[in-house]
């Protein structure tokens, strides 16, 4: 028992890691931009795509798809971002609509390229198998490269937003446009760059994560869900929302379900977060976010 | 030129005619040709999340209307003419397009559906105007409508001697995992109750949310418990990642091996042959089947559709569900619907891909074979064992249904079908 509880805290961990990759892009786009991004679900179902076709046409492995994946999906995003999202800004609603438009329009062109049977990613060679890790089970490598992984992607994330100069621009734009924008600051262009970034992010997870899980045009809608439940919980606006969101949902649904089973675990960790949203609407570090503002 | 209202309404009045036309005309001729044709409605989705399946199924269908067309069609010389309709995988169209089928363009029988959600939707469209739908899935059983003829394995035919083969080869204690809706919590129920027979135990059932793809929980509670044999009613993108995650964690198939009715050649390409190797499937019919008409089969489908196309037991059902109703036709000689429900289809056998299949004289489910399979490399499977006979469909399983059956000879269904009472189901107690 002991160690069947010991591997499930190791598994939980690789579940943290697989919601941190694929909720990154996301709050980053809500963060700075504003923009609630519909069609994030879509952009990491485009990044498997591509990525399969990386192993398949180019023989390359996940090591390869990964800057490539970044790539094409952030350019994928940038398109998107100066025709559809460039004349939305500021009308939430809107924009709202105009992604999920984007979602469809991603599903149908994937569709008719690809066709709708499941596509297959595998894991590169070296990270095949296990190794022997406290608990009854091999620990996988592929999921201690995940792990590494996105904190990888956390700490060049957070390395891009307090350590650069655009960074620095990107942090000013999200406390105060109008002011920014007095200040020389091109909000458009940090926009349009920020949107591009996050939505790289959502072509990495989709490179890293078809390996584990299926490769199908629908495959998105259950990532976008629980990218939204992260952001919830963990507040947007700040970066560290992201992984302690992903490790209070990551961790007690992989808890909770050893207790019980995986829809009672589902369904208390939606009851968790419907609570923790009750007493702190804007999320964990949401909050603290807003007041720091206010008195700054 | 200056777009205002009256020139846009005019316009548009006139190009709606001229679109509704051909509508038109053949609405007025399709009396002359009737003499010489015969329309059979095609009603599987081609859009939304089950086209994956359900387009093979729409394909190995007009592919056996062609092959019937091209040996001379059916009752002396008449073509058949596949009437396409895509239900979109929305239930509720489904209905609309079966009603369609049936008012409108007057089939003589529907080819179609594959969830059983899709199936109950249209049935009592079916049964309301009378009319016939040839169902190819394998289901959860414990129905049989006078309007339905089910072509697809019933629990019986594919979990009665998987069970006692199973516990007599790898152990009796089983861990169950399954998707969480009716389908997989049925096939628990039969299996459970055949593993009570056959002095086998459940060690754990678990049920994971549609859609629910993260099994690292349920594959440590296997490992914990070290269970003999996984039993999967798993469906779709669950199976792919279930079967990873499972050779991801290091459990192999000579640990513990996931035994299930469900995956099949289609899923195995999608994750890659080398998580489902050596894993057993239990079906009717599989691509490595090996007769004359299924290497006919399978080559002509790979010639019409691709030389990557994978064929699976649910398409070789709609395949030769589509020659019952060609073989039905001639021996009744008419379209009527009753003399095809009563007289044509049922005893109707056909030499398909699987081997000699028949449609129950009694209670409109068919005749199939039984079959396990192990996956290999090539994303095949091995047969390794085959039924010696082929197996009765039985809609309502004597394990757990001893007194219900369905048989539509029966003198009281009869009478209340004729009665022309709004129950068209062919269940008895007895």
């Amino acid at each position: 028992m002991g160690d069947a509880v010991l591997t499930q805290f190791f598994s939980g961990f690789s579940l943290v890691a697989i919601l941190i990759i694929a909720a990154l892009g996301l709050a980053v786009i809500f963060g700075v931009a504003g923009v609630i991004n519909m069609a994030h679900g879509e952009f990491i179902m485009v990044g498997a795509y591509v990525a399969s076709v990386v192993q398949s046409g180019l023989g390359g492995n996940t090591f390869w798809s990964i800057p490539i994946c970044f790539v094409a999906v952030g350019l994928l995003g940038l398109v998107v971002e100066r025709t559809v999202i460039r004349g939305l800004y500021d009308r939430p609603l809107e924009t709202l609509l105009a992604t999920w438009g984007v979602s469809l329009i991603l599903i149908v062109v994937i569709k008719m390229i690809f066709g709708t049977e499941l596509h297959y990613v595998g894991s590169p060679e070296m990270l095949q198998g296990g190794f022997p890790a406290p608990g009854n089970l091999p620990f996988p490598w592929y999921r201690l490269f995940l792990i590494l992984l996105s904190i990888l992607l956390l700490i060049a994330t957070f390395v891009l937003f307090f350590r650069t100069k655009f960074g620095l621009a990107v942090r000013a734009v999200r406390r105060n446009r109008s002011m920014s924008e007095a200040m020389g600051i091109n909000t458009a262009r940090v926009d349009m760059l920020i949107f591009a970034y996050g939505s790289g992010l959502a072509g990495v997870a989709g490179a890293v994560l078809a390996p584990i899980k299926t490769v199908s045009p629908t495959m998105g809608f259950p990532y976008a869900v629980d990218s939204f439940m992260v952001l919830v919980l963990g507040g947007v606006g700040n970066l560290m929302g992201v992984p302690v969101g992903a490790a209070i949902i990551g961790e007690g649904e992989t808890i909770l379900a050893f207790l019980f089973n995986s829809v009672i675990g589902k369904l208390l960790v939606f009851l968790l977060i419907v609570l923790v949203i009750r007493i702190v609407p804007r999320g964990i570090f949401g909050y603290q976010e807003r007041t720091l503002g206010h008195r700054r | 030129m200056k777009i205002n209202r009256r020139r846009f309404l005019k316009t548009a009045a006139l190009t709606g005619t001229a679109a509704a036309f051909p509508y038109f005309y053949t609405q007025k001729f399709a009396k002359a040709e009737e003499s010489d044709e015969i329309k059979v409605g095609i009603l599987h989705s081609l859009s939304g999340t089950i086209a994956i399946i359900e387009r093979s199924l729409h394909n190995a269908e007009l592919m056996a209307i062609e092959e019937i067309n091209a040996a001379g069609g059916v009752m002396g010389g008449k073509k058949l003419v596949p009437v396409v309709e895509d239900p979109q995988s929305v239930v509720r169209v489904f209905r609309q397009k079966a009603k369609k089928l049936l008012l409108q363009d007057k089939v003589v029988a529907v080819l179609g559906c594959y969830t059983s959600a899709s199936r109950q939707s249209v049935l009592p469209e079916f049964e309301n105007n009378n009319g016939i739908l040839l169902y190819p899935t394998l289901y959860e059983a414990q129905e049989c409508s006078y309007n339905c003829f089910y072509t697809g394995a019933v629990p019986n035919q594919q979990l009665d001697d998987f069970a006692p083969w199973v516990i007599d080869k790898f152990g009796p204690r089983h861990y169950l995992i399954g998707a969480n809706y009716i389908y997989p919590k049925e096939t628990n129920r039969e299996w459970k109750a055949l593993l009570d027979n056959f002095g086998g135990e459940t060690v754990a059932e678990e049920y994971a949310p549609l859609g629910h793809t993260e099994f690292a929980t349920n594959i440590n509670k296997i490992a914990s418990l070290q269970p003999d044999v996984v039993f999967s009613t798993l469906v779709g993108d669950q199976i792919v990642a279930f079967y990873k995650q499972f050779k991801q964690f290091g459990i192999t198939a000579e640990d513990i091996p996931i035994c299930t009715p469900i995956t099949t050649e289609q899923e195995i390409k999608g994750m890659g042959p080398e998580y489902a190797l050596g894993h057993y499937t239990s079906f009717n019919y599989f691509q490595s089947v090996d007769s004359p008409e299924n290497a006919d089969f399978v080559s002509r489908y790979k010639a019409t559709y691709g030389e990557d196309e994978v064929t699976n037991a649910v398409m070789e059902a709609a395949y030769f569900q589509t020659y019952f109703l060609a073989q039905a036709l001639d021996k009744t000689g008419s379209t009527d619907a009753d003399a095809l429900i009563t007289e044509g289809l049922p005893g109707q056998e056909f030499q398909a891909p699987q081997g000699k299949v028949k449609i129950d004289e009694k209670n409109h489910h068919t005749y199939l074979w039984a079959r396990i399979g192990q996956a290999r490399e090539d994303g095949q499977f091995d047969i390794v064992w085959k039924s010696e006979d082929w197996i009765r469909p039985d809609p309502w399983v004597d394990l757990l249904y001893p007194d219900r059956d369905c048989d539509f000879t029966d003198p009281r269904v009869i009478e209340r079908i004729k009665s022309g009472d709004r129950d068209r189901s062919g269940t008895i107690e007895i």
